[in-house]
């Protein structure tokens, strides 16, 4: 695979585009794309040069909070209003939202980081993590879905997997998305106090549920349901609202309290003890004690588990060589992740040595496949993040276009959406469809309205397509077709 | 009031008798249609269906009990909100299915989903689904109504689908171009860009809408068409909610209204062809008996299926009812499925596409045991 350089930075990245030179090296290449720091970068207009991304587009977490809360106590002041007219008060709620939203901005820095960033392989793990550990969107969590992506998951590309989990864990939106901030112990004080008061509290396993499921061991260690209602016992306690925790950090920081000190603790790891189950509980034969700590034990041992890093071997090996990979090319990186304790940097390191020794094909998600074409192609298509969206949306003009954050819902691989917790698929079937079709040709067409330097004959030598295809290509009509019929073929859709 | 009761109090063998006439596998264009609507994130069938005549019921949740529901019979009530479906029960033309489930016990949202439309006892075992397999015996076509083709109708072999899509600005291709396209692909990717035609994936053709309601709309006027599909799959997500999960008013009564418009919706555009559909639901699991801590209910096993349409003759509640005492419970939690919700989906499949019990059980759901529950239904 790595022979065509062309085709083994789409394997692992995003292809390089025309203006990019190849690595002499493909090995020492791999090396610095996992350990290397990088620098965000972005075009600020659509056709002008690429920079480094604005820090002020950086937002922290506690900046996220602060305009999420901004946005909160203006739209309640505007709605309030008894001057305004109903048409009056929509269009300034929506001003504001633009004035003070984050997720666009967030949209716009994953795209810029896939379409022009150094760290085309860091950013394919990122999306391949974010997705393993899927927070759907939705409301108020969108403010903070960046947090996740770029602090917690890129932030942590190269820890050790058990503390990538806890940090997954004890995140405000994964503790929101799977109702983890419903559920209170039941022999919490808080459940005790709602009794007396006659009201009932108590557990919802959902993100238990989902954190052995999904995140960590799979259905396949055999856990039973006291297994999933002891871990919800541990985990109950931790988690609020992001609208709740948004409230509390701008009433705290309205009334002047600049010390992050109790508000940092809470807003970082939101934790109440008195909604904390007592006594000691049992998962998959191993005890817990009471306490905060117990959580950090309990994903300790998910991680640590031997299925663990079975059913993430596997899952990493299918992401990035192909769904029909082999069992003995799972069982390198398996053996890696025992060896090395669950070092990520090192299982990086080992998925894209047995991705390089692959022949297998792996069809690509829709976002991967646009970000591709236009990188490769070297499409203006991505407007900048200072265009504003004027064209796209002509009745309300506002900071930004949002057409980048529209196709990724079209093409129904957007990070921002709601959906379900086990992620997109890795799955060709589940994304061959009549509508999967239109979108792909839809957005080809849209790609090519933006200047690309490579046309379709181009790409088509380049990534070596087959024989069939070309002909394909030479037999359309005009170069936006030819440029269509290259990027919706197997051969751009595959790799 | 409804006043038919047809209450089936029958034990599980009663009602699983076989040798009923077979019906022949017929060479002429299919009469009968078949709607799929998918309730994804697990349906509280308590809820929707409250055995009213258990004193259980409310001792196991209390707060989860409709105050007014219909009065079904001496069992048996259902939420206020299916206002449609209780009228198509009036009117012979609906039944519900009670304590009942594909044979699943393993409360994952993505294996109980897999098993559903798979089809089979084991989750992503199959790469097809039980209702693509009919399709292709029975040779007929189907549309789903969605971004992606669903696993239950993989497997057949004339398959479209309708989510119409919102991106502005994009210059088509020629047709000539499309099947420039198409040809570089094999299989079924081959397939589906077939379906595509430069008149099609014009936009402002058709209703723009995607929500559940509008979609079934479409599907049904398509439906009604002479060569249109006889098989549409229409998906209403969002019933994954633990917490606060609405009693008369709120998030999943809500739901019921929705799914009571899509029954009531599907009916109005199928118009003529409605006396040749049948409609049912799916959903992945029931819920817990008791409520959780957090006014909801937490994933279970039994749970209710709604059908409707013309292929019915007489409404009824079919149920071997388990009862809802502690001890009566799945693992002292959920309620138990006492009818193997795959006898459904093959009686329903018996009716409309005319296909034979056995073919059905052996060749769409690999399972020779199947039983037969055609008359209960149909009969």
């Amino acid at each position: 695979m790595s022979d065509n350089k062309h085709k083994w930075a789409r394997k692992v990245g995003f292809g390089f585009g025309p203006n990019e030179l190849l690595p002499t090296d493909v090995e020492s290449w791999n090396n610095s794309q996992l350990t290397s720091n990088f620098k965000s970068v972005g075009v600020a207009k659509r056709y002008s040069d690429v920079e480094i991304w604005p820090q002020e587009y950086n937002f922290s977490f506690e900046d996220r909070l602060r305009r999420a809360g901004e946005y909160n106590e203006g739209k309640k002041e505007i709605e309030n209003s008894k001057k305004l007219t109903s048409v009056e008060k929509k269009k300034r709620v929506r001003t504001l939202r633009d004035q003070t939203d984050v997720a666009l901005f967030d949209v716009y820095k994953f795209w810029n980081s896939a379409i022009y960033g150094d760290d085309m392989v860091k950013q394919r793990l990122t999306h391949f993590w974010t997705n393993h550990f899927t927070v759907g969107g939705g409301g108020r969590r969108n403010y903070i879905i960046g947090d996740f992506i770029y602090r917690v998951i890129y932030g942590n590309l190269n820890a050790s997997f058990d503390e990538l989990l806890y940090k997954v864990t004890t995140h405000v939106g994964m503790l929101d998305y799977l109702d983890n901030a419903e559920s209170v112990g039941e022999r919490s004080e808080s459940a005790r106090w709602a009794r007396r008061n006659g009201k009932t509290q108590g557990l919802n396993d959902n993100l238990a549920r989902e954190l052995l499921e999904l995140h960590s061991v799979s259905p396949e260690r055999m856990y039973t349901e006291d297994d999933i209602r002891n871990s919800a016992k541990i985990l109950a306690g931790w988690g609020a609202h992001t609208d709740s925790v948004i409230r509390k950090f701008y009433r705290e920081r309205r009334r002047g309290n600049p010390a992050i000190g109790s508000l940092g603790k809470f807003i970082y790891e939101p934790y109440f003890k008195d909604r904390a189950e007592p006594g000691r509980k049992i998962v998959l034969d191993n005890k817990f004690r009471s306490g905060k700590k117990s959580l950090r034990q309990l994903t300790d041992m998910l991680a640590n588990d031997d299925f663990t890093a079975r059913h993430l071997s596997k899952k990493l090996a299918i992401h990035f060589i192909g769904e029909s990979v082999n069992q003995s090319e799972i069982d390198f990186i398996y053996n890696v992740w025992k060896d090395s304790k669950g070092n990520l940097e090192e299982i990086h390191k080992e998925v894209l040595n047995v991705t390089a020794r692959s022949k297998e094909r792996k069809f690509l998600w829709p976002s991967t496949w646009m970000f591709q074409a236009i990188r490769f192609s070297g499409s203006s298509f991505l407007p900048g993040f200072e265009d504003g969206n004027a064209s796209f949306y002509k009745a309300v003009p506002s900071k930004l276009n949002y057409e980048p954050k529209k196709i990724l819902e079209e093409l129904g691989n957007s990070f921002w959406e709601s959906r379900q917790p086990d992620g997109y698929s890795e799955r060709k079937d589940d994304w061959v469809s009549t509508e999967h079709f239109d979108r792909r040709i839809k957005v080809a067409s849209r790609i090519y309205s933006f200047q690309p330097d490579r046309q379709g004959e181009e790409i088509a030598e380049l990534l070596d397509f087959s024989d069939n295809t070309k002909i394909a290509i030479d037999k359309a009509s005009n170069m936006r077709d030819k440029f269509i019929v290259a990027l919706c073929s197997p051969d751009f859709m595959e790799v | 009031m409804l006043t038919r009761r047809h209450f089936l109090s029958g034990t599980g063998a009663g009602l699983f008798l076989s040798g009923y006439p077979v019906h022949g596998f017929t060479k002429n264009a299919i009469k009968g249609r078949i709607v799929v609507v998918l309730l994804e994130g697990g349906m509280d069938g308590l809820l929707a269906v409250p055995p009213i005549g258990d004193d259980n019921l409310f001792k196991q949740r209390r707060a989860l009990v409709a105050s007014n529901p219909l009065k079904l019979n001496p069992l048996f009530g259902i939420h206020p909100n299916f206002k449609n479906f209780s009228s198509m029960l009036l009117n012979d033309e609906a039944s519900i299915i009670h304590a009942t489930s594909f044979p699943y016990v393993g409360r994952s949202h993505f294996e109980g989903q897999n098993v559903l439309q798979g089809g089979m006892l084991a989750p992503f075992s199959i790469k097809t689904g039980w209702l693509g397999r009919a399709m292709d015996i029975a040779k007929t076509a189907g549309k789903a109504m969605s971004l992606e083709t669903p696993l239950i109708i993989r497997g057949a072999n004339d398959l479209d689908n309708f989510y119409p899509a919102r991106i502005k600005h994009s210059r088509l291709p020629s047709s000539e171009t499309l099947r420039l396209i198409q040809s570089t692909h094999l299989n079924n990717a081959a397939k589906v860009i077939g379906k595509l035609t430069k008149n099609s994936m014009k936009m402002g053709v058709v209703s723009q809408a995607r929500d559940p309601l509008s979609l079934a709309a479409e599907a049904g006027r398509a439906m009604r068409e002479k060569d249109g599909p006889r098989v549409a799959v229409v998906k209403i997500p969002q019933f994954d909610d633990h917490s606060e999960i609405g009693t008369d008013t709120g998030h999943h009564p809500e739901l019921f209204t929705l799914v009571d418009r899509t029954f009531g919706k599907l009916k109005s555009e199928l118009k003529e062809e409605w006396k040749n559909t049948i409609v049912l639901t799916m959903t992945e699991f029931g819920r817990t008996v008791k409520e959780n801590g957090s006014a909801g209910t937490d994933h279970g096993y039994g749970s209710v299926g709604l059908l409707a349409g013309g292929l019915i003759n007489r409404s009824s509640v079919v149920a071997n009812w388990p009862g809802l005492s502690n001890k009566d419970l799945y693992e002292k939690r959920d309620l138990y499925a006492t009818i193997d919700y795959r006898s459904i989906c093959a009686a329903c499949l018996e009716a409309a596409f005319g296909l034979d019990h056995d073919v059905i059980s052996e060749r769409v759901f690999l399972d020779k045991t199947i039983p037969r529950t055609y008359g209960h239904i149909f009969g």
